[in-house]
């Protein structure tokens, strides 16, 4: 185990600290980085392997509408405290690399955040929809800022009409 | 059993309905004659609380949170407000902190009891699980003591507790506890010592400790492997760093363990609310908060009966939330069910899934299909249960 | 009266189905089965299949991923056949109004007899629910 500013030092010089653009601490125990967004397999990688950071608690995913960016936040824990990765990615492309080689508990949490936000994860396995129901259209993503719930519901009556079923 | 073959179009609608909880979840499974291959989970029960809690301000959102699940009710609205009181750079007073450890706690015994007579009924024995939710039933009361209702106590509030307690609660309080503790005595004899019990439960649905943590388990279900590893313990919240207690492990990673684990979890629970009323400090139960949170944002963790719950908060200035991320135990836990069910007899199917006391509780439905013999069914979950009774002996 | 309205006032058997709730109505329709509320004692039996059963016992607003097998199941209980709505989700919607995956209702997609409100509703309640329907049950022409 290591405390968080040395578990943060030691991901400077191994990702190099010009990859690490931004670090906010929150005492006690959980820190936010913000890391270039091609560096996050490596990132992840090394906290797996080197740090003992094993635990994905989640991956939480925040529409930035007004930068037109998506963030994705990676929360790993080693069992005391939570270095939280965040990525930025492009809202206009939104694509990212999956972990779920290096995290097999990972797959559900990729899928989600890709049936609420429309960012698609290259490699994960899994090709049907896990929470939205079967019918729903493929190009509604409910948590993005700009499908509001009326957007939303006047979609789904539309396609109701239309007769699809599992809506 | 209705069986078609694979490709055709037509699926045999059974509802999902069991005598014990559920919550409707389909399952996929790829068997080769008795034995499981592979399993593929699909749920039924989102709702769009994320989205919702965008429009509502934070008080509304504890009400909000709360009813994400209606067993661990408690520590939703815990780590929702103790999130809300980070971004405000604010702490409860101590008083409220040790009354949300003793409502906390309350809330694991019932919900582990819960679920012993939950995987009692799914093994067949249910004199068991009329008898335990029976002696629930004296928890209930003590909550509704407490709170004023037995599910849903909307206790917890940004900056502290609504409602204090008081020494004649206190004292009913310590009554009840002892009531549990005898009648847990006779329920733990019965699951160490019954050998038709432990037949079904021992050796089957096995984990090991480097899948649980590959998999990214949590709560009882990584307990159960041995590995020891509590929210309350590492990463203390609340009054959790001044209580001392045991976290419960046992190594041998099958259904049987995780029955040991949550029942010496019931009794550390019990301990920690006795240790929690002698040792309570005096004071005000509520500090005043602002309806305007600046912008910032936290990470928030509880140990919840099953497992670590994890929320994800940010504000932007206004008294409505940017973004609320909720992460459920048994979600984590997923993955980890499926390996445990493969290789298994689809006999054990009830036991296994519900030994990981999912909250998406014991499914409503299941399907097969066996590629050798090329041919599909669906059963629910009261005719799996009995081909599984059958198969072992006792329908 | 006749033979199958005195067997339904009798001893009606229910059907169980959550559509998407928290559990909280759920664990209050499973307590009154145990033995403090003892609703068995009315002769009431949780049934396994939707073919055995008089009476439905729904809880939970509908979500849209089960709102088809919710209107199948029903469509499978044989005639005379009555819902019951158990909790405010199931009433109304309750906190889940203005959800994007949620019908707000069971009444949006079957046609109810009885609702039982309440958050979750007290299982004294959930049997005064089920006497108003036998209640129901004794008028009702079959």
């Amino acid at each position: 185990m290591v405390s968080l500013e040395e578990g943060v030092e030691k991901l400077k010089s191994y990702l190099g600290a010009g990859n690490i653009l931004d670090v906010k601490f929150q005492p006690p125990r959980n820190c936010f980085i913000l890391i270039r967004a091609d560096k996050l397999r490596d990132a992840v990688s090394y906290m797996v392997n080197e740090l003992d950071c094993k635990h994905l608690i989640t991956i939480s995913g925040v529409d930035l509408i007004k930068d037109n960016q998506f963030e994705l936040i990676y929360h790993l824990n080693d069992g005391i405290n939570t270095f939280s990765l965040r990525i930025r990615i492009p809202r206009d492309n939104p694509k990212m690399v999956s972990i779920v080689d290096i995290v097999p508990g990972a797959v559900f949490y990729e899928r989600e955040v890709y049936e609420l936000f429309g960012i698609t994860f290259e490699g994960n396995p899994r090709k049907e929809n896990f929470i939205l129901s079967d019918g729903w259209p493929v190009d509604v993503f409910p948590l993005r800022k700009d499908w509001t719930i009326e957007k939303i519901r006047e979609r789904l009556e539309e396609e109701r009409r239309r007769g699809v079923k599992g809506i | 059993m209705p069986e078609k073959e694979v490709g055709t179009a037509f699926e045999v609608p059974i509802g999902p309905q069991h005598p014990a909880l559920k919550e409707p979840i389909l399952l996929l499974f790829k068997v080769d004659g008795d034995t499981i291959i592979d399993v593929w989970p699909r749920i039924h029960t989102h709702r769009g609380i994320e989205k919702a809690t965008e429009s509502r301000n934070y008080i509304q959102n504890i009400y909000l949170c709360e009813r994400v699940c209606g067993i661990c009710s408690f520590i939703h609205t815990l780590v929702y407000t103790q999130g809300v009181e980070k971004l405000l750079d604010i702490e409860a007073p101590p008083r409220a902190q040790y009354i949300r450890v003793i409502v906390s706690e309350l809330e694991r015994i019932h919900s582990h009891t819960l679920w012993l007579g939950v995987a009692a009924h799914e093994l067949g024995f249910d004199t068991l699980f009329y008898y335990v939710w029976r002696d629930r039933e004296v928890v209930m009361d003590l909550l509704e003591l407490i709170s004023g209702n037995r599910v849903n106590y909307a206790i917890s509030t940004v900056g502290g507790v609504r409602r204090d307690i008081s020494p004649e609660v206190a004292d009913k309080i310590r009554k009840g506890l002892d009531i549990v503790e005898k009648r847990l005595n006779v329920y733990k004899g019965v699951v160490e010592k019954e050998p038709t019990l432990r037949e079904r439960v021992v050796d089957v649905g096995k984990l090991s400790p480097q899948d649980a943590i590959a998999l990214c388990a949590v709560g009882p279900t990584l307990r159960m492997t041995g590995v020891k590893r509590d929210v309350r313990a590492d990463d203390p919240y609340q009054a959790y760093d001044e209580i001392p207690f045991n976290v419960v492990t046992y190594p041998t990673g099958d259904v049987l363990s995780q029955i040991i684990v949550r029942v010496g979890e019931t009794y550390e629970a019990i301990n920690i609310i006795r240790y929690a009323l002698d040792h309570m400090p005096s004071g005000p139960i509520k500090v005043k908060v602002p309806w305007y949170i600046p912008p910032n944002e936290v990470i928030s963790r509880g140990e919840a009966p099953r497992g670590e719950l994890f929320y994800y908060l940010k504000s932007n200035g206004t008294e409505k939330p940017e973004r609320v991320k909720i992460r459920t135990p048994t979600l984590a836990n997923i993955p980890s069910v499926c390996k445990m069910l493969i290789g298994c007899h689809v006999a054990d199917i009830p036991i296994i899934f519900a030994g990981i006391d999912p909250c998406l509780s014991c499914t409503g439905r299941f399907a097969f299909v066996d590629e050798k013999k090329n041919k599909s069914w669906i059963w629910s979950n009261e005719e799996l249960r009995r081909y599984s009774l059958k198969w072992y002996g006792k329908a | 009266m006749g033979l199958i309205k005195w067997a339904l006032t009798k001893s009606p058997w229910i059907l169980h189905f959550n559509t998407g709730a928290c559990n909280a109505c759920d664990i209050e329709v499973l307590a009154a089965l145990t033995p403090r509320y003892d609703v068995e004692r009315f002769g009431i039996l949780l049934k396994g299949s939707p073919r055995h059963a008089d009476v439905m016992v729904v809880t939970g607003s509908v979500t849209r991923q089960i709102r088809d097998r919710l209107f199948r199941v029903y469509e499978q209980m044989p005639e005379p056949k009555f819902v019951m709505a158990v909790g405010t989700c199931a009433t109304s919607g309750g906190v889940f109004q203005n959800c994007y995956h949620v019908y707000e209702g069971v009444d949006k997609v079957i046609p109810v007899d009885v609702y039982v409100p309440g958050c979750p509703p007290k299982p004294e309640a959930i049997i005064y629910g089920v006497v108003k329907l036998l209640e129901k049950l004794q008028k009702a022409k079959i």
